[in-house]
């Protein structure tokens, strides 16, 4: 009944799942990606905190840093989150939908950040919040400049060579996943990959880098 | 008309676009540019509106919905940041405050109910957010939430309704009106509550 339009890029769709008139797609490109996120997202719900040692320089002693269960549990929730949304903005058939999952994993990667109660750290959450929300309007805009000219967002109609979809929404689109997936860096500025609760930092870079590639996978398609 | 209307729309966005981030890069003041960018996400939602079919309607409320729940969120990080407190002084004194809200909550929740649905639930919230804010309040929240759990529970038995039962369509219209409204009103009420900070806010 369905069949991918261009199946060269992503492969042929291997399982549909229809909601209406917005259809979920497999292709083996976004299932690798999908299986991909879900190996994660299970490691983060199964992990547990890393918890650091500081040693004291020149003798035996150390120091153990302690997890905070309010801490931990809010920051697990938000990773969790952060997988459910990366799931979802690997299959979805529509443009409209894999905006607002892309915000959506902005906004649990500004939680996952946020979650310390270190000054820097926070200041470099709040520069990373003002990122990812200007980067709606461009995500937004892209949409909807998709939607203006050629009067549809799903993909199935998206791909096929009949539909032209202007330049400019394509790079909407690229920018503003640009802006959503930016967290990595400013975890890198923060320093913040080996502070404490190191595993759930993780799902930044993975549903950073999913997203990456899976915009890369529409916009070419389109 | 309404051809010329979209493109001369995108020139006042590009416009209000480049004014904007213009505005952020030279805004130094953390506070101030949290506002800018909400500024800026009206943009988005104005790129959406713009389109005028009922798909971008629907569209708004989604863009909506996740625009306030990143500015909260910033928001959030900011208090975290700046380290702020709840102020202790006493609350400001106006004297509107004590005489107008029975009658203004009471015209705002029947024209809100007369109107029904989504945008009756939001007009009659008004009324009810502005009572609280005003009286005070002494219920109890459980009893608030309890009430829009089972309006939404209504609303999608109304759906059922539609999709099993599509004879019996008036009778889910009004079902999923009036839970709609119930539902909008108990949400937005307990905003209401936010100023007098109670026990649990």
């Amino acid at each position: 009944m369905f069949n991918l339009p261009n199946p060269q890029i992503g492969g042929p769709e291997l399982f549909v799942l229809e909601f209406g008139d917005i259809v979920a797609y497999f292709s083996p490109y976004t299932a690798v990606l999908f299986a991909f996120a879900l190996l994660f997202t299970v490691l983060v719900i199964v992990s547990r905190p890393e918890r650091q040692v500081d040693i004291a320089f020149g003798g035996d002693a150390y120091y153990t840093k302690e997890v905070e269960p309010d801490l931990l549990r809010f920051q697990r929730f938000m990773a969790i989150a952060c997988g459910l949304a990366t799931l979802g903005a690997m299959v979805t058939g529509d443009v409209f939908n894999f905006t607002l999952f892309a915000s959506m994993i902005g906004i649990t990667n500004i939680g996952i950040v946020a979650a310390y109660r270190n000054r820097h750290v926070l200041n470099a959450a709040f520069q990373y919040g003002i990122v990812a929300m200007l980067a709606t309007v461009p995500l937004f805009g892209g949409a909807a400049i998709v939607l203006s000219s050629t009067g549809t967002l799903s993909m199935w109609e998206l791909f096929t060579a009949a539909v032209a979809v202007p330049l400019i929404a394509k790079a909407f689109l690229v920018l503003g996943v640009m802006g959503e997936g930016m967290a990595p860096f400013y975890i890198a500025k923060a320093e913040i990959t080996r502070a404490q609760g190191a595993p759930f930092i993780l799902m930044v870079h993975v549903s950073s880098l999913l997203l990456f590639l899976r915009v890369m996978e529409i916009v070419i398609s389109m | 008309m309404m051809e010329l209307a979209y493109p001369v729309g995108l020139i006042v966005v590009a416009a209000a676009i480049i004014i904007g981030f213009t505005a952020l890069v030279r805004e130094k003041d953390d506070l101030h540019r949290i506002l800018l960018t909400d500024l800026a996400e009206v943009i988005g939602l104005v790129l959406i509106a713009l389109v005028a079919t009922d798909l971008a309607e629907a569209l708004i409320l989604p863009g909506l919905v996740v625009g306030i729940s990143e500015l909260l969120a910033v928001s959030e990080v900011y208090i975290a940041k700046e380290g702020l407190r709840e102020p202790t002084g006493p609350a400001f004194r106006i004297e509107v405050m004590d005489s107008a809200p029975g009658i203004l909550a009471l015209v705002l929740v029947a024209y809100g109910v007369f109107l029904s649905g989504f945008t009756g639930g939001a007009i009659a919230a008004v009324g009810v957010v502005f009572y609280f804010m005003c009286r005070g309040h002494a219920e109890q929240f459980e009893l608030i939430e309890t009430v829009s759990g089972y309006a939404w529970a209504i609303w999608i038995a109304a759906f059922f309704i539609f999709m099993f039962l599509p004879q019996y369509w008036f009778f889910g219209v009004m079902m999923a009106g009036g839970a709609i409204l119930v539902k909008v009103m108990a949400k937005m009420s307990l905003v209401g509550t936010m100023r007098r900070g109670g026990p649990d806010v």
